[in-house]
């Protein structure tokens, strides 16, 4: 058993076969399935949320990535080693949903904030331009914003070359705000997010409901 | 044979007082079931009457029957409205659900069932209080239902099948009776025949009752299905014999009259018949559990007890590891089902129909399937003599003449090459008598057949003596055309002799008066005896001579005849009227040839086989209705009783000092007769089985051999018994393996025996009591090599438990192991060959060398179970760690991986997995983990193939288990890659690599199994074998 952890590469996987395409999950995750289910008058049924998302973005703060890299947009930032540098990912960019300039991320005005990402997997290089689309099940409820504008994931942050080498990599983030109609009148809705723009990354498969895809609920209620 | 012998005390059956007494047996009958136990008791014990005592006027009176009328017929409704008809109530047949049910319900199955039902109850506490229950516990219940369900079915069709060739044997009944009623003879129903009911026999028919012979004109009766003695035995009014079995003036029920008629009255009807008491103490006997039954249920017990051991162990674990109180249950149940071995069932079922298939092509075909292995756990025979151990045919076996005895050839293919002069013109008289003063002949149309196994017409010393002149001198119907009849006296019981008068071939003018018969007499009518062929007269040399000769041959248990001859002077040559009644002859100085002794010989296969049961350590009893002397001679010449060893009777004689100042302790032979054996006590009985290794048992009534099978028993053997008649039936159904014969056998023997002998040879037993032990020790090769999986397939749940790791090896997954890798190797081993000579070691001891042993479990569950988890486990962690879960991350992972809400779980690499994603890697750790069981499974196979020996000593010749390696591995390359296997079973492919992580593993444990059995080898009786040795 020993001499087979000798024989592991430290930095990575020998396979990587049994994940050829990333998973979508959303970030804060709700204590029973992914039903974001609150109130905008009673702070504490959303405060969770919110304290979690500020957690979550403490590493994106432009502080904390002072010693990250400006890659350049629009290109693959491939490396071979043996230093690896990680690229910046400024929270800016999630824009309303940066808490910078909203530290409810929207709860407190109905509007909430949820971060979508895609699972990191090593060497995983999309082809094209991903880009994480979300629509309301239904229009007619609740109009869908994402952030950066159209989702999209720049190709600066891949390939990801593992926790090992890769320290301090930034996993890109899309940020997806509801915003319900005003003439709503049940602030209900369901959220599908699909991974497009990229023919490698898979969306659809019978039985992996995450892979590439994630589905989540809004409810709510004043 | 000792007169005056007190009777038994009298038994409600006694039938002297009232004038009909016997009208009672309906109400008897009612009793019967009440009383069943008591009822037994009575039934063993000996016929009691005593109408052959009676005078013809007290017969008459005590039936009320007029003996030359017979009934009225309205008496003879009456009665038979009282009594019922006459025919013997059929035993209580099982129906066939309940036999079906056995099958379901039995030892092993109930296990099954049991575990089937656990699995249901965790299931629906499962679903009760979760939501999202786990079906594997509801489909694993669903298999285990199901394995029974098949198996049970299997062996049941299996059982039927033997049944039903049993039925194509029924017939037994004699169909029609000739009774004397109102003075008129008229044919009826045997049903209809009463007590009372005058009734006549004649040669041919079966006889329809119990009867008192009143009248009889050279009645002989075939009483060999009743008492074993094969020959027929005249019958006459007068009461000869205390004994009524032994009394010649009594026929019975079902026996068969060979020649002559009879006359007489029905003493007893259906049950009350003396074959009928038989019928009804086979049937009341309950049979005990066979020895692989018993075995099963001690397999159940140790695994049962490993079972709950483990499950409340963990139980307790899991509730100190902090899982509530449901969970923890749900795993005690998992645990405990985990360790039903699913697939041994059908495994043994199906081991013990193969060895049944291979010995019914042997020609032991057997009824139950577990009496397969009882021969060979068999460490008793109680062997019947007539047809089993002899061949049931009357054949010459010595002659003396010249004044020396020669052996004639008595083996039943004439190989044995024996030879005497034939040159002598002695033979060529004794020749001539033996043909001529004969009224046997062959029956015709029989020109191919050999000589030895022609039907014949006559009795059978005649038929004995007209085969062996046809075989060793010349044909006897040419010689009896050459030389005819022209008169005769035909053999009686009181003059003993037989004469005819020839025209002779060589002098055609001249007639020649030959005779044979009983010895003394035939020496009384000489007074010359022939030399050489040459006359001498008659001296008192000679008669010693002869005096010698009769005694050797007698005692060698042979029927001795006589024979002697007298040219007649020439005033009765040709046209000469004999008369026979009147003897216008002479007839006395005639001249002596030699004598001819007749035996039922040995078979010639029996010697060979009593001498391998005796290497193998299986005493063989001779039990036999036959006289003493035949039966020693016998016992003598099959090796029952061995050459080195003599009987009290016998050491006294040649000590020349009265028995009892012999010392008994150097005596190991005895031969018992049956009329001592009716004054013994068990503890004497005991005694006598004890002490003596050779023991011969004759003149035993059905209900004595009942008891001396309960003696061995009783002494802890197990017993096998073998025999033909109707009167050997109690105690086949009473042995632990009854064995009936195929071609003699009365049906009601068949019924009650466990196997049947096709070929009614003794040697066969033999091959079946090999087969018994090899199926034994395959069985346990068997077990070892099922039972080995369980522990890969227990420790991942446990490990689940403990460690918090995901799930290594699923439901599914350990039932393709058990119900389908598992089940050909495990049964290609049924198709090993022996170790060693199983026939030269001793019969197990069914306390103490059992099936499945702590040492069997040890060593599987212990030892090679361990060597197989870690390579399932290795294989497990390598491929999570290829992958990136590396071990130490796995550990308490378990909540987190199985969290279906948890869609981007990081692995060791910082990777993230969805949760369908870390599903597919650990069904493929389960599926490797299967296949690493089958790899290490090829390794134990080879490894149980022996248990001492090393494999390179027992070579792979079994072709099936080759097959069964390389069928496992098909299927598990099946189950594997087949596309679609991912959504049917949760199967996925595996690289080649990972085929091999296990393989280390399973060289490991041929290496250390082969250096457990070197070691054993080198150190017999050491500490290792001690604690391994299974």
């Amino acid at each position: 058993m020993w001499a087979m952890l000798q024989t592991l590469n430290d930095e990575v996987p020998k396979y990587r076969d049994q994940i050829p395409s990333p998973g979508l999950m959303v970030f804060p995750k709700p204590l029973t399935a992914l039903e974001y289910t609150y109130s905008m008058s009673k702070p504490p049924t959303y405060e969770k949320f919110t304290e979690d998302l500020k957690r979550f973005l403490e590493p994106y703060s432009v502080e904390e990535q002072k010693n990250l890299t400006n890659c350049p947009d629009g290109t693959p930032f491939k490396q071979s080693g043996p230093v690896y540098q990680a690229c910046q990912f400024p929270v800016s960019l999630l824009q309303n949903c940066s808490g910078v300039n909203d530290t409810d991320f929207g709860y407190s005005k109905g509007q909430p904030c949820i971060l979508v990402k895609m699972n990191r997997i090593i060497e995983l290089m999309p082809d094209g331009s991903p880009q994480i689309i979300c629509d309301a099940k239904d229009a007619d409820i609740a109009n869908i914003l994402t952030y950066p504008d159209h989702g999209l994931i720049d190709l600066k942050y891949f390939p990801y070359y593992g926790k090992k080498r890769h320290v301090g990599y930034r996993q890109p983030l899309v940020a997806v705000q509801v915003i319900f109609e005003s003439s709503a009148t049940k602030k209900e809705v369901t959220v599908e997010c699909k991974i497009g723009g990229s023919s490698n990354l898979k969306n659809e498969d019978d039985r992996d409901k995450f892979l590439g895809r994630v589905v989540f609920k809004v409810t709510v209620s004043t | 044979m000792e007169p005056g012998k007190e009777k038994g005390t009298a038994t409600p059956r006694e039938q002297n007082q009232s004038p009909r007494p016997n009208l009672k047996p309906v109400t008897m009958n009612k009793n019967l079931r009440k009383k069943k136990k008591k009822d037994l008791e009575e039934l063993k014990k000996e016929v009691d009457m005593d109408d052959h005592k009676l005078t013809l006027d007290e017969l008459s009176a005590k039936y009320s029957v007029d003996l030359t009328r017979g009934h009225s017929l309205k008496d003879a409704q009456e009665i038979l409205f009282i009594n019922g008809p006459n025919s013997l109530t059929p035993p209580p047949s099982i129906p066939n659900w309940v036999k079906f049910c056995k099958q379901m319900f039995g030892g092993f199955s109930l296990l099954l069932w049991t575990g089937a039902f656990l699995c249901f109850l965790a299931y629906s506490i499962n679903l009760r209080y979760n939501e999202k229950a786990d079906k594997d516990n509801l489909y694993l219940g669903i298999v285990l239902s199901a394995v029974v369900l098949i198996t049970g079915c299997f062996s049941y069709y299996q059982e039927s099948k033997s049944s039903k060739i049993m039925e194509s044997f029924k017939n037994m009944v004699p169909q029609q009776a000739l009774v004397i009623r109102d003075g008129e003879r008229m044919q009826i129903n045997v049903k209809d025949v009463v007590l009372g009911d005058l009734v006549e026999v004649k040669g041919g028919d079966q006889v329809p009752a119990d009867i008192r012979v009143i009248s009889a004109q050279g009645c002989k009766v075939d009483n060999s299905s009743l008492t074993g003695e094969s020959e027929p035995q005249s019958r006459c009014p007068d009461c000869t014999h205390e004994n009524p079995l032994e009394t010649r003036n009594i026929i019975f029920f079902s026996t068969n009259c060979v020649e002559g008629t009879a006359r007489g009255i029905v003493i007893s009807t259906g049950d009350n018949t003396v074959m009928g008491r038989i019928a009804s103490l086979t049937s009341g006997l309950t049979m005990g559990q066979t020895p692989i039954a018993v075995e099963i249920e001690h397999f159940i017990h140790l695994i049962t007890a490993v079972a709950v051991f483990l499950g409340v162990t963990f139980f307790f674990l899991s509730l100190i590891l902090g899982y509530g109180w449901l969970d923890a249950v749900i795993f005690l149940i998992g645990i405990i089902v985990a360790n039903v071995p699913e697939g041994l069932l059908a495994t043994v079922t199906v081991c013990l129909t193969l060895t049944a298939k291979r010995m019914a092509r042997k020609n032991c075909l057997v009824k139950n399937l577990e009496a397969v292995e009882t021969l060979g756990s068999t460490s008793t025979i109680c062997s019947d003599k007539t047809g089993t151990l002899t061949q049931n045919r009357m054949t010459v076996a010595h002659l003396w003449f010249d004044k020396t005895v020669y052996e004639a050839d008595t083996s039943e293919e004439q190989t044995t090459g024996k030879t005497f002069p034939k040159s002598s013109d002695t033979w060529f008289y004794l020749a001539r008598i033996a043909g001529l003063c004969n009224r046997a002949d062959f029956k015709p149309h029989q020109e191919s057949v050999p000589v030895a196994k022609r039907a014949t017409t006559g009795d059978a010393s005649e038929s004995a003596l007209l085969k062996f002149i046809e075989q060793s001198y010349n044909s006897v119907n040419e010689m009896r055309e050459k030389n005819p009849k022209v008169a005769e006296i035909p053999f009686n019981s009181t003059n003993k002799y037989q004469m005819s008068i020839h025209l002779l071939e060589d002098n055609p003018q001249a007639h020649m008066l030959m005779m044979k018969g009983a010895p003394e007499k035939i020496l009384d009518f000489c007074t010359s005896f022939m030399l050489n062929g040459q006359e001498f007269p008659m001296d008192e040399e000679m008669k010693v001579d002869f005096q010698n000769a009769y005694l050797e041959l007698g005692g060698m248990g042979e029927r001795v005849l006589g024979f002697c001859y007298l040219n007649l002077p020439s005033n009765f040559s040709k046209g000469f009227q004999f008369n026979t009644d009147e003897l216008n002859f002479p007839m006395e100085s005639l001249c002596f040839v030699g004598l001819i002794s007749m035996i039922d010989p040995p078979r010639t296969a029996v010697p060979d086989a009593v001498g391998k049961c005796r290497n193998a350590g299986i005493k063989v009893i001779m039990v036999t209705g036959d006289h003493p002397i035949t039966a020693k001679a016998i016992a003598k010449s099959v090796g029952i009783i061995s050459e080195a060893n003599e009987t009290a009777e016998e050491m006294a004689a040649r000590l020349n000092i009265p028995v009892s100042q012999l010392n008994t302790k150097s005596i190991k032979a005895i031969v018992v007769h049956g009329s001592e054996l009716k004054d013994m006590d068990s503890n004497q009985l005991d005694h006598i089985l004890k002490t003596y290794k050779e023991i011969v048992f004759a003149r035993t009534s059905p209900q004595q051999k009942l008891i001396i099978v309960e003696g061995c028993q009783r002494l802890g053997a197990i017993v096998a018994v073998t025999g033909d008649g109707v009167n050997d039936s109690p105690a086949l159904k009473k042995a632990d393996i009854g064995i009936a014969m195929g071609i003699t056998g009365s049906d009601v023997s068949k019924q009650a025996a466990d196997m049947i002998l096709l070929d009614d040879n003794f040697a066969s037993i033999v091959t079946g009591v090999e087969e018994g032990r090899l199926i034994f020790d395959n069985l346990k090769k068997s077990i070892a090599y099922t039972l080995t999986s369980n522990i890969p397939e227990i420790t991942p749940f446990l490990m689940f438990i403990i460690l918090s790791i995901p799930l290594p090896l699923g439901t599914i997954t350990i039932l393709c192991i058990d119900l389908g890798t598992d089940m050909v190797p495990a049964i290609s081993l049924a198709y090993e060959s022996p170790e060693s000579d199983i026939m030269k070691r001793l019969p197990r001891n069914p306390k103490t060398d059992n099936l499945v042993n702590h040492r069997l479990i040890g060593m599987a569950y212990g030892q090679i179970g361990m060597i197989q988890a870690l390579a399932g486990f290795f294989t497990y962690f390598v491929i999570l760690a290829e992958n990136g879960f590396k071990p130490l991350d796995l550990l308490g992972i378990r909540l987190y991986w199985d969290d279906a809400r948890l869609n981007d779980l990081e692995d060791s690499y910082g990777q993230q997995w969805t949760y369908e994603q870390r599903k597919v890697m650990e069904f493929t750790c389960q599926t490797s983990f299967f296949i690493s069981i089958v790899i290490v499974q090829w390794a134990d196979l080879i490894i149980c193939k022996t248990r001492r020996n090393s494999l390179f000593k027992q070579g792979m010749k079994n072709k099936v288990l080759l097959f069964g390696i390389f069928e496992e591995t098909m299927l598990a390359a099946i189950l594997s890659y087949t596309p679609g296997m991912d959504v049917a079973l949760r199967m996925y492919p595996l690289k080649i690599n990972w085929w091999f992580c296990a393989i280390p593993y399973s060289a490991l444990i041929f290496i250390y199994d082969e250096g457990r059995k070197l070691i054993i080898r080198r150190r017999p009786g050491g500490w290792l074998e001690k604690e391994t040795y299974y």
